[in-house]
């Protein structure tokens, strides 16, 4: 295993990244509709499985999924998310960076696990509805959206909500982790891709 | 060509420094996304949304000028005269929808612009101006540059689908995604391996410090145009 860290694999974070970021948002944008809101951290994960087992399967290095998970709090900030994006991205970048680390970047299992790991990022986008940012932001989305939106948005998240979506992120990484594993079994690994 | 970061930026009337374009994107999105419709922040985002339009006039889009105006004209319209009068389902339709537009198309086409006024070597130049380091600056480039491609690959795609006939008679969601995300994916890892391929032979690996021939600098319609998005903000953030 080649321990260099080199402009290759920045590339490979470059657009691994972009397929990523781009299957997430658009999957994100149903969120527009209230009750999906709550479903969006399973579903995300489900559908981008699959370039993210393909891009883990990629990766030779320690730093590479930190680097992607900066660049999508960056990306997210700039779309008008809360600060505390970059806590939860940044955290759930590292903690992936660990579980691939303790499979060697070879073990299909801790792939898996780094998929379910990785989608808690999902968390940093509904932050805002829960705990102390919950007042201040459904105020702001009252002048912006009006009220009716605001009451159907906020019926939908009671703080247990968050809790659920816990488990949501996990189960739909780990959903989305065996597809991936799955497709890339049968597309990708004959082919000598991964 | 249609692919983003182009190699030249010489059709641009107006040529802004890239850390202006970034101040602007950032700006853009803030007020668009987090503003609300009544007040001084109605007046901020028809100002921030009609930023897009001129500067895309000016690197002679005409087309897409015209139909980002109409879009916007009619969001913003609704936004701030329409939706407040009327209520139930049809508010509830009237606002996602221009939410979105509104929300969203103004910080995209932003975007799209900066991304076909500024050529690569640009970008990484203000980038390595404003110290940012290199592991940040070559994924971003990269990005900005493979998003056009992927859209590009999704309607080859779409277009071989359709003439293979398997779109529509696909009836399991996760067996369409599949069909569209695995060629997608293919291509993706190919697209990869050939820019690392292209950077190997521009000397990107080589060390040291990288020099430039284009010409960057913030002229004085730069220093106006900040101090502007500076002062919008300032207004934003105080109301």
């Amino acid at each position: 295993m080649e321990k260099k860290f080199e402009v290759k694999d920045l590339i490979t974070v470059g657009i691994f990244t972009a397929l990523y970021f781009a299957i997430t948002f658009a999957v994100a944008c149903i969120g527009f509709i209230p009750i999906f809101m709550v479903f969006m951290p399973l579903l995300v994960p489900i559908f981008a499985g699959m370039p993210l087992m393909l891009y883990f399967s990629k990766i030779k290095h320690f730093g590479m999924v930190t680097i992607t998970s900066v660049i999508i709090a960056i990306l997210m900030f700039i779309t008008g998310h809360p600060y505390p994006i970059f806590i939860f991205c940044i955290g759930a970048g590292l903690l992936t960076e660990i579980v691939l680390k303790l499979g060697d970047y070879q073990s299909i299992k801790s792939c898996v696990i780094g998929s379910s790991t990785f989608s808690l990022w999902l968390l940093g986008m509904v932050i805002a509805f829960f705990f102390g940012f919950r007042e201040s932001y459904l105020n702001s989305l009252a002048d912006g959206y009006g009220q009716e939106y605001v009451d159907k948005m906020s019926g939908y998240t009671p703080t247990w909500v968050f809790f659920t979506m816990i488990a949501m992120c996990i189960i739909g990484g780990l959903i989305g982790g065996l597809l991936g594993a799955k497709v890339l079994r049968k597309h990708f690994r004959k082919a000598g891709m991964a | 060509m249609e692919l983003g970061l182009s190699s030249t930026s010489d059709k641009s009337v107006l040529k802004l420094d890239p850390r202006t374009k970034l101040c602007l994107l950032i700006a853009i999105s803030l007020i668009m996304v987090g503003g609300k419709t009544a007040g001084v922040e109605y007046i901020l985002r028809v100002i921030c949304a009609a930023i897009p339009f001129v500067l895309l006039l000016t690197v002679r889009h005409i087309k897409s000028a015209l139909i980002y105006v109409v879009l916007i004209a009619f969001s913003v319209f609704c936004e701030g005269s329409v939706i407040p009068n009327i209520s139930g389902a049809p508010n509830l339709i009237l606002m996602i929808l221009c939410g979105i537009i509104s929300r969203f198309v103004p910080g995209y086409m932003m975007g799209w612009y900066t991304v076909r006024s500024t050529s690569v070597s640009e970008f990484m130049t203000a980038m390595d101006r404003m110290h940012v380091p290199y592991f940040i600056t070559i994924p971003f480039s990269v990005m900005f540059r493979y998003f056009p491609t992927l859209s590009e690959e999704y309607r080859s795609v779409h277009d071989a689908m359709k003439m293979r006939e398997i779109g529509q008679s696909v009836k399991n969601p996760f067996t369409y995604i599949e069909y569209v995300l695995v060629p997608i994916m293919m291509s993706t890892v190919r697209i990869a391996d050939e820019l690392s391929a292209a950077s190997l032979t521009k000397g990107l690996c080589a060390g040291g410090k990288r020099t430039h021939i284009c010409q960057i600098s913030i002229r004085l319609y730069d220093w106006l145009l900040m101090f502007g998005t500076l002062a919008m903000i300032v207004l934003f953030f105080a109301f």
